[in-house]
């Protein structure tokens, strides 16, 4: 799905997830900066994890060798 | 963090401040009772050189432990009674502590005397048991032995002319009326031995009476109940004939040795059965008194029980009152005391309406003052926390407590930590049972929460919101490594590899090629099983450690710069931070650089290669390793920059903090007079620095230590972060272990039994090994990454936590 496509994916689901928890939950704004923090943190992890290994398979240098008996 | 927002919660310390409250006397207990109940102030011990037993409140203290005592006496009495104290005990109206001594004195009293009566009762209920058991046993020897005697009585008198009557009595004392010095004057004694100890009995009687007794033993066939020891013993009952006053006090020394209980028995036949009705008659009565006498200690005790619960409350509150009291120190006019106290600023107005309320319902004539201190102490560190961030707070306070309003690594910690957790332990079948298991602490919160736990479960309990957090991101991490229980599935859309002919022949020796575009989510599931699949995933994993690991690490300097920027500290942010990131990002951000841009290009180039000659010759042509264009001249400015970022690190910061004290202490060549205010002890704490003395030296050698630890901790630290590949390899290495030779072996045999069996050691191996071993390892190094590689960007850990006087954690305390 092509990478710059899937990195706009993560930001959106984060955009659309700190929307929701300031809408939903609104508590004042030192703990909804907390929220945010947390969220933006969280997301930033999992699309890291995720550019990590997309990027890393883009131009592989090695390709599968199948075992005998497959 | 900077001027745009407000202050992040959680991030630093709650503004903490000193305050002092003059309380006067009569208002004092419920003053510090309402502020045990807010639970927001800490106070200062300002008698800490006196002894426990020179403080004004000792007296005080000395009743509250009688009582405590009194109160485990009754909960002890409960227990053996088995009453177990209602948990939710009526509440009366608030019970007044000395009419609460009183009745406690009395009830312990009453229940002492019911103790001691029902004791004496008992015991002499056993001992006419046992006169019972005797005269029934004697009583049966008795009658035998003289129809026997009869029987030969009168055998004798057929044969010869008997004067005797045959109601002769075979034995009697010195009472016959025949010739007095023909009678052998024997007399005896009855009782009961224990079982055990009779054969030695009758040996020693034997020896001791030179064989001159006449011993009679018979087995009591069940076993009594002994007056003394109230134990089930089993017995013997004896009857021993002796001649002579010697020898009967040999007899009853020897008795008393043995412990053996005498009873007497009178040898009329006529009066034996009236003996024994009356004996009867005595036990039912005993009986029914003892029995009454359980019913009125069970009515008391509980009674006892009902109030127990509030008693005990009350007392420990009691308790926990008078030691705070023996912290305040008592003015010169006695008419007030004075406390200091740690308390948040967010508080102050709590505070005051406590202290206004407690002088109002105590009818004093003056209301207590509160007044804010100005101190160059260190305040303690507060965090407000709930029940989902006080567990991630707690493995951060396990490592050190933030000093006063610096940077709290809690808050990134509650994301990274699960994180990290997650990258080492990725897989989604394992991370779904990890969700399950926590999901049952989850629902029953409530109930858990007030229920006393064991040990173990008491940490998972309280760490339950860490393990959820650490089994989402196991599910994710585990979707991402395309492992279920490490099977590989495709779900996100076809494999980007084939074979290259249609016949797949060159599938075993050059293998496959890429046909679609990567694939879209993870790791492709072509890879499992494969020969090359260890050197693919090993170097994906090898290289996803080092970017992870140095992104946390900037993390870090960044805190540091926001640290410096809070406290105003200029000299940090430019002769410390600056050549940090300097120093790192110019290695190891270069090295990530690289890593990124040879995957996005495909380059053929050896990073090891790059990074190693970068330092060795770093003006020799890169050749067949050139990634980008002008790959040299970067690579010489960078390492310019980290060489002159080292000195950068160590030597302007101590000139320049030389230059501030000079700066700071330049008119201070006097030193002041000691004023003296109203509270005299209190001066002392306050000005515990005075003059600093700035040694240049110890300076130099902090900062060229500090220097030292960050240049080598660089390359270190990088190379740490490389357990998140090491632990992620062997965890999934295990579980294909398991999922192959144990499931897949079983299955093979096309055995019910053997697959049934192999299904049970599976799940036992995937339980014992990967969800609880596993998860403890990853556990444990996540945590050591962050205390070790994340906080020594930044943290420095060295202040003490805040521990308001409060009822609530006394209550969790004296359990």
């Amino acid at each position: 799905m092509g990478f710059l496509v899937t990195t706009l994916i993560f930001v959106v689901v984060g955009v659309v997830a700190s929307l929701c928890a300031r809408i939903c939950c609104d508590v004042g704004p030192s703990t909804n900066l907390l929220r945010l923090t947390l969220i933006v943190t969280a997301i930033s992890c999992c699309w890291m994890m995720w550019a990590i290994v997309y990027l890393a398979q883009m131009k592989p240098l090695i390709v599968p060798i199948l075992s005998e008996g497959e | 963090m900077g001027g745009c927002c407000p202050p992040m919660d959680l991030m630093r310390s709650e503004p903490m401040q000193l305050v002092q409250l003059i309380i006067p006397i009569e208002s004092a207990h419920l003053t510090v009772s309402y502020l045990g109940d807010l639970g927001l102030l800490q106070f200062k011990d300002l008698n800490a050189d006196k002894s426990p037993f020179q403080r004004t409140y000792a007296a005080q203290i000395k009743k509250c432990a009688e009582m405590a005592r009194k109160l485990r006496f009754f909960k002890e009495q409960m227990n053996k009674a088995g009453i177990t104290p209602s948990i939710k005990s009526i509440s009366r109206a608030d019970t007044n502590v000395d009419d609460l001594e009183i009745k406690l004195g009395e009830l312990e009293a009453e229940l002492v005397e019911i103790n001691a009566n029902g004791e004496k009762l008992q015991r002499a209920y056993s001992e006419l048991m046992e006169s019972k058991i005797v005269l029934q046993k004697v009583g049966d020897f008795f009658h035998v032995a003289q129809s026997r005697a009869t029987a030969r009585q009168r055998e004798i008198e057929s044969e010869s002319t008997g004067e005797d009557s045959i109601d002769t009595p075979l034995l009697r004392d010195q009472e016959m009326a025949a010739d007095p010095s023909k009678q052998i004057k024997l007399g005896f004694l009855c009782g009961l031995v224990p079982r055990e100890k009779s054969m030695a009995f009758e040996r020693i009687l034997f020896r001791a009476t030179r064989g001159n007794v006449f011993l009679k033993q018979t087995e009591v066939e069940e076993p009594v109940v002994d007056p003394a020891s109230r134990e089930k013993v089993e017995k013997n009952v004896f009857l021993v004939f002796y001649s002579g006053e010697r020898a009967k006090n040999k007899i009853l020394k020897i008795c008393d040795a043995f412990a053996a209980n005498r009873y007497s028995f009178n040898e009329d036949l006529g009066k034996q059965s009236q003996v024994i009705s009356e004996v009867q008659r005595s036990l039912t009565e005993l009986k029914t008194t003892i029995d009454a006498g359980l019913v009125h200690r069970g009515n008391l005790l509980q009674t006892i029980g009902e109030q127990f619960e509030q008693w005990n409350q009350l007392v420990r509150k009691e308790k926990a009152i008078y030691h705070t009291l023996n912290m305040l120190s008592l003015d010169v006019t006695k008419k007030c005391l004075v406390s200091e106290g740690w308390c948040p600023v967010f508080a102050t107005k709590q505070i005051q309406d406590a202290l206004q309320r407690a002088a109002f319902d105590s009818n004093a004539q003056v209301g207590a003052i509160i007044q804010v201190l100005q101190t160059k102490e260190m305040p303690p560190t507060y965090f407000q926390t709930n029940k989902f961030t006080s567990a991630f707070q707690e493995i951060v306070d396990a490592y050190g407590v933030a000093k006063y309003q610096e940077a709290n690594p809690g808050v990134y910690t509650i994301v990274t930590f699960p994180f990290l957790f997650a990258v080492m332990f990725g897989d989604w079948g394992h991370g779904i049972c990890l969700l399950l298991a926590t999901l049952v602490f989850l629902v029953r919160e409530k109930k858990l929460s007030g229920q006393k736990l064991g040990d173990i479960t008491e940490m998972i309990f309280g760490g339950r919101y860490v393990i959820l957090m650490m089994a989402l991101f196991s599910i994710y991490t585990g979707l991402i490594y395309n492992e279920f229980f490490s099977v590989p599935f495709e779900l996100f859309g076809p494999s980007a590899y084939a074979c290259r002919d249609l016949d797949c022949k060159d599938a075993t020796t050059v293998g496959l090629i890429k046909v679609r575009d990567a694939y879209p989510f993870g790791v492709d599931p072509v890879w499992h099983g494969t020969r090359t699949e260890l050197p693919f995933l090993n170097s994906l994993k090898m290289k996803m450690s080092i970017l992870l690991g140095v992104a946390q690490m900037n993390l870090g300097i960044i805190l540091s710069y926001f640290n410096a920027k809070f406290f105003k500290n200029g000299v940090n942010i430019w002769f410390q931070f600056i050549p940090q990131m300097i120093f790192l990002n110019s290695l190891f951000g270069y090295l990530s650089l690289l890593i990124i841009v040879k995957w996005a290009t495909g380059s053929q180039a050896d990073l090891y290669h790059v990074m190693i000659y970068m330092f060795l010759s770093p003006t020799e042509d890169l050749g067949e390793n050139r990634l980008f264009p002008g790959q040299d001249k970067l690579q010489l400015v960078l390492l310019l920059l980290a060489l002159v970022s080292v000195p950068w690190m160590l030597l302007p910061k101590p000139f320049l903090l030389k230059k501030q004290h000079e700066e700071r202490h330049q008119g201070h060549s006097y030193t002041q007079l000691e004023t003296t205010e109203e509270s005299f002890q209190v001066e002392q704490s306050h000005d515990s620095h005075g003059h600093e003395e700035f040694q240049f030296s110890e300076v130099f050698v902090h900062q060229l230590i500090h220097t030292i630890e960050f240049v080598l901790g660089a390359v270190s630290n990088t190379a740490s972060y490389l357990r998140l590949w090491a632990l992620s390899l062997a965890h999934s290495e295990l579980s294909s272990v398991f999922y192959e030779k144990v499931l897949m072996l079983a299955w093979g045999f096309n055995n019910l039994i053997i697959l049934i069996v192999g299904i049970i050691v599976f799940i036992a191996a995937t339980v014992g090994v990967l969800l609880v071993m596993e998860t403890l390892s990853a556990f444990l190094h996540a945590l050591r990454l962050h205390w070790v590689e994340f906080q020594n960007k930044f943290y420095e850990g060295d202040g003490y936590k805040f521990f308001p006087f409060s009822f609530v954690v006394i209550g969790d305390e004296d359990e």
